[in-house]
């Protein structure tokens, strides 16, 4: 019993085969072959990228070519005819991305081509201005030294001026030196006119005789004595001194204290005509020497009239 | 009996049509393959190895399309002959999008060199 209700399930089951085969083979026919699939995936990513924007055209003929591939599978199923079809519709896909890949790669040079020419006019630009700079700084340093030079030229004029000016000074200190020389010699000469001149270690010493300046005895100046005492100090006065000292001298006769007071009183009276004919007080002092400082012997008349005498001492200009 | 021999003999003659697919030689398109294949190549397509594939591919399709041709399967010719065309377009375009990124690519170095030249 068993038997029979087995092959009776074989049976079933090979009618059940046999009504498949024919509906496999039918889905065999709806299997895309290999170019199609390949066309589609290369088509997808055309249209995902680039292309969309930078090769429309191309990426349309793509399109229509993989829509024809796709029409001919629909209608024959995968045959050589859909393969072949299949197969130019992934290249045109592939020509569409390569056609957007040039086109992004132009856009991209035509850009480096006007950058390099921006730069360039950017470089030239900085270029000028540093070639400005460069003849600014060159025509600064020019000027400095063109002022520099007439600064120079400014010191060695005014610097000549200078030596011209200390030359002429000196010129004028030599002639005014010679003048005051001449003077003093003149001076020197017309003082030896009316009095003894010599130089001692002291200095120069004048000395007036007591006969000509005072009558016997007095201290007054006689009237030439006034005269000849004006000469004298006109002549210090052209010479130039650093200070005088009166000295009033007389000889022995008498006491010796009225001889010390007529000697002092007789070189005051010559200081103060002196100091009439402008010799300044502070420069001038007189003194008595009485007769402690005789010339000449006191025994004799001449002797003695040598002795009455004043003496003015010059201590001359350094 | 000679009326009879013609008919037979057309019948024959076009039975021997049907079974060539009745298409033409693709004349046409062969030769429009090969222009895009010279084309191709003139664009540089050798210096590319990837447009230098596609020309290659392209150059044996037509040589199995001249083949078809040759066994009368004219159809099946003009299809490869498309299939090569194709590939030959491909090459082109690929050898055309190698040449421009590489100026590119040289435009933009100038661009940095010239930057550099000038910020130095």
């Amino acid at each position: 019993m068993i038997k029979p209700r087995l092959s009776i399930r074989s049976a079933f089951a090979a009618l059940v085969c046999l009504a498949l085969v024919p509906s496999l083979a039918a889905c065999g026919a709806a299997i895309p072959p290999s170019e199609l699939v390949d066309a589609r995936t290369a088509y997808k990513r055309a249209a995902a990228g680039p292309a969309t924007q930078l090769a429309p055209a191309q990426l349309d003929t793509a399109k229509q070519a993989l829509d024809n591939a796709e029409k001919q599978f629909a209608s024959d199923g995968p045959n050589q005819k859909t393969k072949d079809i299949a197969y130019v519709a992934e290249r045109r896909a592939e020509i569409a991305e390569a056609e957007a890949a040039r086109e992004g790669a132009d856009r991209q040079r035509s850009k480096a081509d006007k950058d390099f020419k921006s730069t360039e006019m950017e470089g030239l630009a900085k270029t000028k201005d540093q070639l400005e700079a460069e003849r600014r700084a060159r025509e600064q340093t020019k000027a400095e030294a063109d002022r520099n030079r007439e600064r120079s030229a400014d010191e060695i004029a005014r610097s000549k001026d200078e030596i011209n000016k200390t030359k002429a000074e000196l010129a004028t200190e030599k002639a005014a030196r010679a003048e005051a020389e001449k003077k003093a010699a003149a001076a020197m000469a017309s003082l030896q006119e009316i009095a003894k001149v010599k130089e001692e270690a002291r200095g120069v010493v004048i000395t007036l005789s007591g006969s000509v300046l005072f009558a016997t005895g007095k201290s007054d100046l006689l009237p030439i004595a006034k005269d000849k005492l004006t000469e004298v100090a006109k002549a210090l006065k052209d010479q130039g001194f650093k200070s005088l000292l009166v000295e009033g001298h007389t000889d022995s006769r008498g006491k010796a204290a009225d001889n010390d007071k007529l000697s002092l009183k007789r070189a005051e009276a010559v200081r103060d005509h002196l100091l009439t004919q402008g010799i300044p007080a502070d420069k001038i002092r007189a003194e008595g020497l009485g007769s402690t400082r005789p010339v000449a012997e006191n025994d004799t008349a001449e002797g003695r009239a040598n002795n009455r005498r004043v003496e003015i001492i010059v201590t001359p200009e350094k | 009996m000679n009326v009879r021999f013609l008919l037979v003999g057309c019948c024959a003659c076009a039975l021997t049509a049907m079974a060539c697919g009745g298409a033409a030689v693709p004349q046409d398109a062969l030769t429009a393959a090969q222009a895009d294949v010279k084309g191709a190549e003139v664009g540089g397509a050798a210096e590319n190895p990837q447009a230098m594939l596609h020309l290659k591919l392209a150059k044996d399709q037509i040589d199995e399309a001249q083949k078809l041709i040759k066994d009368n399967d004219n159809e099946q010719a003009a299809r490869t002959l498309d299939r090569a065309q194709a590939d030959a377009e491909l090459a082109l375009s690929l050898a055309k999008a190698a040449k421009a990124q590489g100026e590119a690519s040289e435009a933009s170095d100038q661009v940095g060199q010239l930057k550099k030249q000038i910020n130095k």
